[in-house]
């Protein structure tokens, strides 16, 4: 794993097969073929997993992680190179997508990283090192019933969303007992229109949508819309107003979980129960990705904001570092931000000091989300029982919620006023999606309603989920972005170890201790709930050399460096070096690396007799173990 | 007098007689017989129940709700006329259904038709006295059916939900293994050397029995008492004496060598701080046990539960000791309760569960029209907040677990606090058995009373069990700690729960008669009439006035306070069904909401609620067809009329 590399070892574990360097050459996606132009049922992506699998047996194993309310099995991969280390010792990704089971574009997403690091891994460095270093494990279904129902029935855009639990939605003392069922049986639900003199519809003059009606007196047929399609199941008067499903699986995580929006209990859905319990089994996954439809969002979980804050005590928030936002009011500090940062005002939240570095890491790396992910907006995602709430305040993992895709406004807004116009989107419908999803209104003759026009767009995968024609195109760039950050996983290096002749057989030696990724060895969450050992960085020499220890408390009296003394201030990156320099107290000393660190720590030795050697061992549990020796 | 009617009246008066005493000893013989003289413990609870659900098929069914971490099944006895009780479903025929065929929803077993009351014991395994008084519940409901006219009426129209043991693991180690365990089982390595509850307690001096092993230790929180040295008398950490200290262990050894004696059992956590509620602490960290909320497997299942049975509207959770009762909260002040349910526990609940423990009422609650007087009284003594916005102190022997005084919780994620918060339920947490009052002819005051109580119980147990449950202290040489001597309570006896026998039977029969009591308080939906009047007669249809009269015969309303807002539960409702290409609402939809129906008992402080409502439709009816009229309650039952049109 790290320590391989780090000890510069790659080359024991294999050189890459095929390596591809060039930006036009093959990448081996056709080693394992699958179209990116469709959905999948369960029974189909679940087979996917398991051959594919099978293709890679010495880099991905699937199994399940339980079973579902309804009796499927949650299907998980875990991806990384076996000959490396086993997935438990490795820094991990966790993947998941729609755990609303409507969402399936995060299905679909998760599958293609899955075939991306897999297929890739022979040819693309990248990939290579990846899949070397970490482990993936991937869920791409959470939701499996509502998953296969979703692409596999006639559904709306919005259901089904939730497990399978049977709930009373409308207080009838029913459970479930009013769902949506296709009308007209065209394998499409689309929306209901009734004939109404007072309607506020009309038919568009080619007959191809309702439109509002253009004059007050129109003289015309008059509709009014009724809803989705649906039956009046339970001969209440009501349509569709006890659909199938019960709590919202995103709100059923313990932290901040309430009972209005996550009843009936935390974790009380098997599917949401096994997701987590692996989660627990696996504290080595130390960054989450949640996979959801619909808006183009990075959500990405900070720390709570501090209570209060008066401007002129203003401590590091978002990017900018503890010392150089002291001093100054929020919006001056925003500001600054912002000269550096085009996205600073997503991030600008004071926390508590003992938090800044997760807010400084998760400025960091979703600004860089933002620029992988392109017209996607980051912002700071919420509590109330949702699975990244849980993540990171329970669990300590960095944790993004990723709301997949949005309305086509981006791609049918041809004058350029920010918003699709009815024209607009017809346009859409007939030169981007070449005439499909779209229902023309036809008469029907509802059991409950008598004659009704039923038409519009078919809502399934024109709405929550993209179309298929871009749906490659918004997973290739979402798995940019989950391998963006398992790059950016935390890597320990001492780097160097200066000694300095102090005369009569002292010598100070100062030993460079870094990590030059983005994420520290441990988030300041998983921290404060103790998650993690602290990481070691110990002391051994030959026998003729011994250490005298210094006392931490002291500054450092040296004639060499005019900045001595401590540094050390948590918050953003960029510091260190020599003027943090810390005193080497003795020869196991516990530490924290955080992103982007240098830490530097005098120790003072002594020296008898001829040569000796020095060694540094450093160890972190999520940053790897190295070493670097010397000769004195 | 001897007149043939004379003759006649006196053989009247003789087989009244013979009906009254012979007949039904012989008719109410116990079809399972039930002892108290031993602890049941997880194998005799479970062989009891069984034979019960046997035994007892008409009124009574045996449910396994979920499995414990060591693979025992967690039993709820449910005791209700199975026949008797309708549910919504049944009535509602639905039409067009989505293709998908999703099993999701089963049908409703009749038992949910029926306002429901749940009591369960041993969420903690060593506090077993709570599994015993199930049993003497369930004894006396099954026993009493067909004979008692109120016992009768109430599993007919109501159910019962007993689970003796929440925890079966924790009573298995506790009573049949004999190693005392409150917490839950669970598979796990606590110290964390790779193996996995390798280090329990056992029997070394090869006995036949776990008891203690007793040594001396400068560090100690034991002296041996003066006039009966086998009793060991806790003292403080600090606490200055002359005498010599000890320390006292169950018998064990340090199987796995790591210097640590039984630190590695099967003990897993506190079930009863793995509840959603207040599981948190304020600023968002883990106060609870457990992973998360319900993360127990015991935990869940109750959870799982009371979700699918929302008809529950009183809960008790048996605990020992102590003898007094915890009404919610414990996480919380009376300031997060509603005020109508504060005065429903105390007024109601605790004024009736003081009088059945003989134990003086608090004048607030025996004259509550002078509340105003008593608030003034207690301003010029108590800073207590809560106390003051009530007006009373809350009694020993009726209390909250919630610190008052210094505005603390007791705990996170308690069972009742749930049950009341998140389920809308009237849930108290009873700790059974005081060792102050219930060994039969003693009474223990004072600082010294547990160590009177010791000296009393161990005489106790040699007039009444010979001896057999105190073994006396002999020498043992432990591997690891030494000399000391091994002996003592054998671990189910002489602490925390009564002994079997009279004492346990005085506890069983006390707490029947509260549990009856609460029975006696549910609500319980009635349809008083249900009446069309035919408006207009058009062709082959009737233009019809429907009006149905509902009420609540029961003494608590249908709801607690904010019952309805709870998610997850609902108001009253009453449907009108016909077939329905037969009926036509006109005016009124299909179903209504009654809102919720009030009881009918006083309540004092508070206001009455409205018991009855009165729900109107107009419909048009082909021909003659019947309709009727079904009222569903959640926690009040569900009753079906047929609608009389005149």
């Amino acid at each position: 794993m790290i320590i391989c590399l780090v000890m510069g070892s790659i080359s024991d574990v294999q050189a890459q097969k095929k390596l591809q360097n060039s930006p036009g050459g093959y990448h081996g996606e056709l080693d394992f073929p699958i179209s990116w132009n469709r959905y999948y049922s369960y029974v189909e992506w679940t087979q996917l997993m398991k051959d594919i699998a099978k293709k890679y047996p010495q880099l991905a194993s699937v199994e399940s992680i339980g079973k579902s309310r309804m009796g499927r099995d949650q299907y998980l991969i875990t991806i990384t190179n076996k000959k490396t280390g086993t997935h438990d010792t490795k820094t991990a990704m966790w993947v998941d997508g729609a755990v609303h089971g409507n969402e399936v574009n995060g299905i679909t997403c998760s599958l293609y990283l899955m075939w991306y690091l897999l297929t890739r891994f022979d040819y693309d460095p990248y990939v290579y090192e990846l899949v070397n270093n970490s482990t993936f494990y991937i869920l791409p279904g959470l939701n499996v019933d509502a998953n296969a129902s979703f692409v596999e029935y006639p559904n709306t855009g919005n259901n089904p969303r939730e497990p399978y639990r049977p709930e009373d939605n409308d207080g009838d003392g029913l459970y479930d007992e009013d769902q949506t069922e296709d009308v007209d049986g065209d394998g499409e639900l689309s929306s209901m229109y009734i004939e109404d003199p007072k309607g506020s519809l009309m038919l568009s003059e080619d007959g191809r949508r309702f439109v509002s009606v253009s004059e007050e007196n129109y003289p015309g047929m008059r509709f009014k819309r009724i809803g989705s399609e649906g039956f009046d199941n339970d001969g209440d008067g009501r349509i569709n107003e006890d659909d199938i499903g019960g709590p919202d699986p995103n709100r059923n995580y313990p932290y901040g979980w309430n009972m209005a929006s996550g009843n009936p209990y935390p974790m009380s859905e098997d599917c949401t129960r096994n997701a987590y319990e692996f989660h627990l089994a696996h504290p080595n996954i130390f960054a989450t990705f949640h996979y959801h439809n619909t808006g183009r969002l990075i959500m990405f979980q900070v720390p709570q904001p501090v209570k209060s804050t008066r401007p002129q005590q203003t401590q590091a928030a978002g990017q900018y570092a503890f010392r150089q936002g002291r001093g100054m009011t929020a919006a001056e500090r925003l500001e600054q931000m912002r000269k550096t940062n085009k996205y600073a005002q997503y991030f600008d939240r004071q926390v508590p000091r003992e938090f800044s570095h997760d807010m400084a890491v998760q400025t960091n790396i979703v600004t860089m989300g933002a620029r992988i992910l392109k017209n996607y907006r980051p912002t700071m995602g919420g509590l109330s029982g949702q699975t990244a709430a849980s993540t990171y305040n329970m669990l300590g993992a960095y944790s993004y919620l990723i709301e997949l895709w949005g309305s086509p406004t981006y791609d049918i807004d041809v004058d350029n006023d920010g918003r699709g116009s009815q024209d607009e989107y017809m346009d859409w419908i007939d030169i981007e999606m070449t005439g499909e999803g779209w229902i023309n209104p036809h008469k029907f003759d509802h059991p409950d309603l008598g004659e009704i026009w039923i038409g519009g767009s078919a809502k399934k995968h024109m709405s929550r989920t993209p179309p298929d024609r871009y749906i490659q195109s918004e997973a290739d760039r979402n798995a940019k972005f989950v391998m963006y950050c398992a790059s950016q996983f935390p890597k320990v290096e001492v780097s160097d170890i200066d000694v300095t002749s102090l005369g009569d057989d002292l010598y100070w030696v100062d030993v460079t201790v870094k990590n030059d990724q983005t994420y520290p060895t441990a988030s300041d969450r998983s921290k404060k709930l103790k998650l993690y050992d602290q990481d070691v960085l110990r002391f051994k020499a030959s026998k003729n050399i011994s250490l005298i220890k210094l006392d931490a408390k002291l500054p450092i009296q040296d004639p060499f460096t005019s900045s001595g003394g401590f540094g050390g201030f948590g918050g953003g990156f960029g510091r260190g070096g020599s003027s943090a320099m810390k005193a080497g107290t003795g020869d196991e000393i516990k530490l924290w690396v955080n992103g982007k660190d240098k830490q530097v720590y005098r120790y003072l030795v002594k020296k008898s007799g001829g040569k000796g050697w020095i060694e540094m061992d450093l160890s972190s549990v999520r940053g790897g173990k190295t070493s670097k020796k010397i000769e004195l | 007098m001897n007149s043939p009617a004379c003759l006649f009246k006196r053989f009247l008066f003789v087989l009244l007689v013979i009906l009254l005493i012979g007949l039904p000893n012989s008719m109410k013989a116990q079809k399972v017989p039930v002892s108290f003289d031993e602890f049941h413990g997880f194998s005799g609870t479970e062989q009891y129940l069984k034979k019960v659900a046997k035994a007892y098929p008409d009124i009574t069914e045996l449910r396994t709700i979920g499995e414990s971490t060591m693979g025992r099944p967690l039993y709820v006895l449910i005791v209700t006329n199975r026949q008797t009780g309708v549910t919504i479903d049944r009535f509602v025929p639905l039409q067009n259904e989505r293709k998908e065929n999703v099993e999701n929803v089963l049908p409703m077993p009749n038992h949910l038709g029926k306002s429901g009351q749940w009591i369960c014991a041993s969420t903690h395994g060593n506090e077993y006295t709570g599994t015993e008084v199930c049993l003497y519940i369930i004894d006396k409901l099954i026993t009493a059916y067909g004979s008692d006219e109120s016992i009768t009426d109430l599993i007919d129209n109501q159910s019962f939900y007993i689970c003796p043991m929440v925890n079966p693991d924790g009573v298995y180690s506790s009573v049949e293994k004999g190693i005392p365990q409150r917490q839950n089982s669970m598979l796990k390595d606590n110290d964390e050397d790779g193996k996995v509850n390798e280090d329990g307690p056992e029997d070394i001096n090869k006995d036949g029995v776990i008891t203690w092993f007793r040594y001396k230790d400068e560090k100690g929180r034991y002296v041996l008492d003066d006039e009966d040295p086998r009793v060991m008398v806790r003292i403080g950490r600090s606490e200055k004496t002359k005498k010599e200290r000890w320390s006292m262990i169950l018998e064990g050894i340090d199987n796995d060598k790591d210097g640590k004696t039984n630190e590695d059992g099967e003990a897993g956590f506190d079930l009863n701080r793995n509840f959603p509620e207040g599981w948190f602490t304020a600023d968002g960290y883990q106060g609870g046990t457990g992973d998360y909320p319900t993360s127990a497997p015991e935990t869940r299942a109750l959870a799982e539960f009371f979700t699918n049975h929302k008809n529950i509207h009183q809960a008790q959770f048996f605990h020992t000791s102590g003898g007094f009762t915890y009404r919610p909260m414990g996480s919380s002040g009376d300031d997060s309760m509603h005020p109508a349910d504060i005065a429903v526990y105390d007024y109601i609940l605790g004024k009736k569960f003081l009088e059945i423990l003989d134990i003086e009422v608090p004048k607030a609650w025996q004259y509550p029209d002078s509340l105003a007087t008593y608030k003034k009284e207690l301003a010029k003594e108590s800073k207590n907040k809560y106390a003051l916005k009530r007006g009373y102190e809350m009694p020993r022997t009726w209390k909250v677990s919630y610190n008052e005084q210094q505005n603390k919780g007791y705990g996170y994620g308690l069972q009742a606090d749930w049950a009341y918060m998140q389920q809308g339920v009237f849930s108290v947490t009873t700790e059974l058995f005081n060792y102050r009052t219930d060994l039969p002819g003693h009474k223990f005051e004072g600082k010294d009373a547990y160590r009177d109580y010791q000296r009393a119980a161990l005489k106790y147990q040699e007039d009444n069990f010979d001896g057999k449950l105190f073994k006396e202290w002999e020498n043992f040489k432990h591997p690891t700690l030494g000399d000391g001597e091994i002996g003592g309570w054998l671990p189910q006896y002489g602490s925390n729960n009564p002994f079997p026998g009279e004492p346990l039977l005085d506890i069983c029969e006390k707490h029947w008669q509260f549990e009856i009591f609460r029975a006696g308080l549910m609500p319980r939906v009635e349809v008083v009439s249900a009446t069309g009047k035919v408006l207009e007669k058009v062709g082959k249809y009737q233009i019809v006035e429907v009006t149905a009269k509902v009420k609540n015969s029961g003494e608590l309303a249908t709801h607690l306070g904010n019952g309805a807002k709870i998610s997850m539960n609902r108001q009253d409702v009453i449907w009108l069904i016909g077939p329905r290409d037969r009926l036509t609402f006109l005016q009124g939809a299909a179903w209504q909401k009654v809102g919720v129906l009030g009881g009918n008992a006083k309540i004092p402080t508070q206001s009455k609620g409205k018991n009855s409502a009165e729900v109107k439709w107009i419909v048009k009816i082909r021909g003659n067809t019947p309709i009727k009229v079904v009222l569903t309650s959640q926690k009040g039952g569900t009753v079906v009329e047929e609608v009389d049109i005149k």
